[in-house]
């Protein structure tokens, strides 16, 4: 299991490479017969564009493990430990944001719909970019995480926090960079990321609602 | 007489101590429960034991995560440069997308508005049923290092 998973990482990056590369060739090698030149700017646009947010996203990802790393962490082991729970509150989170979205832009007439709107969409901008981030550590520990003490003694740049989102980050932007699948796969670890950073409370460990309990004589 | 002593003892050990030094028997007994006692736990393996996720979490491998991210960076450039396009256009493009979103939701906001009133109370209900179901799995307790 451990050698498969240490095969995944160079394998995606060839695979994404490889099946980048195709997209890209010059007219006559692609996999899909001659590109026209328009088509292949295109294609080397987005994968421009792909590439520059990758950058990005690995800054924000060090930037925000360095400051709550510990939470990152959390939420990463959340996310392992009750995966199907967190895609679903996920998927419910994302739904809910879309149909409240639209509820807030129906009030926008009546003035109060337009500070709902920006602070639903700033809580959902943060809760997507958190969430990812912890995805990306559980991808990270997932495929080169230590298993052994011994093993976690040997390493030098393969162990801590910041090595992991890093190695997630890698990870997960070769796949982005695979067209078709890339994108999908890029969603449904968003809808993860959501429904990990709900469900740990951005790894704070705190409930979201107080619970009632009766006073007893 | 050494049969109620012993009674006696195996009531009170403490107040009848002194049975103990005219009963072999009771005297016997009690060494061998001492020696018992005295027993110590087996010594723990921790190396035995599973890796905690916090341990060695707090290394920072610097040189890992700057080689990564320069070399992150300078793809990205060079694809950039390749393509002629600028860092501006990324930042554009993602403005776009976002006006293309808003004008989507303003688009369903105003379908809504003149929607009839029967989809108007569909839309609510299933606003409320999916609110319910989010505060619902929000409810339950992250299991994390408890699992």
């Amino acid at each position: 299991m451990r050698r498969t998973l240490r095969l995944f990482l160079p394998l995606t990056v060839v695979a994404a490479s490889l099946v980048t590369a195709m997209m890209a060739a010059p007219p006559g090698f692609g996999a899909r017969g001659p590109l026209t030149v328009e088509g292949a700017t295109a294609m080397m646009q987005k994968t421009a564009v792909i590439a520059a947010l990758l950058a990005v996203w690995m800054f924000a990802a060090v930037a925000v493990t360095l400051l709550s790393g510990r939470e990152i962490r959390y939420s990463s082991v959340e996310m392992r430990a009750s995966a199907l729970h967190c895609f679903a509150l996920g998927l419910v989170a994302v739904t809910s944001f879309a149909l409240t979205a639209i509820v807030f832009s129906y009030l926008i007439p009546y003035h109060v719909g337009v500070p709902l709107l920006f602070a639903l969409g700033v809580f959902a901008i943060l809760t997507k970019i958190y969430g990812t981030i912890a995805v990306f550590h559980a991808i990270g520990t997932l495929v080169a995480g230590s298993r052994t003490r011994e093993q976690l003694a040997t390493r030098h740049w393969f162990r801590g926090d910041l090595a992991m989102v890093v190695v997630g980050v890698v990870i997960l932007g070769a796949i982005r960079l695979i067209p078709i699948v890339g994108p999908i796969i890029w969603a449904l670890a968003s809808v993860f990321g959501i429904g990990t950073a709900l469900a740990t409370k951005f790894g704070r460990r705190e409930p979201w609602f107080l619970a009632y309990r009766a006073v007893e004589s | 007489m050494t049969d109620q002593g012993c009674e006696k003892y195996l009531k009170d050990p403490e107040a009848n101590a002194a049975h103990l030094r005219t009963c072999a028997k009771c005297n016997a007994e009690a060494m061998a429960l001492a020696e018992k006692a005295d027993v110590e736990p087996p010594p723990i393996d921790l190396n035995a034991l599973p890796l905690a996720p916090w341990e060695g979490s707090s290394h920072r491998a610097w040189p890992l995560v700057l080689g990564t991210g320069a070399v992150v960076a300078i793809v990205a450039l060079a694809l950039l440069d390749a393509a002629g396009m600028s860092p501006l256009h990324v930042v554009e493009g993602s403005l776009t997308s976002m006006e293309a979103i808003r004008t989507q939701l303003s688009r369903a906001a105003s379908s809504l508005r003149s929607a009839s009133l029967v989809a108007q109370i569909a839309f609510g209900v299933a606003f409320i049923i999916i609110n319910g179901l989010l505060i619902a799995l929000l409810r339950r307790a992250p299991r994390g290092i408890d699992a």
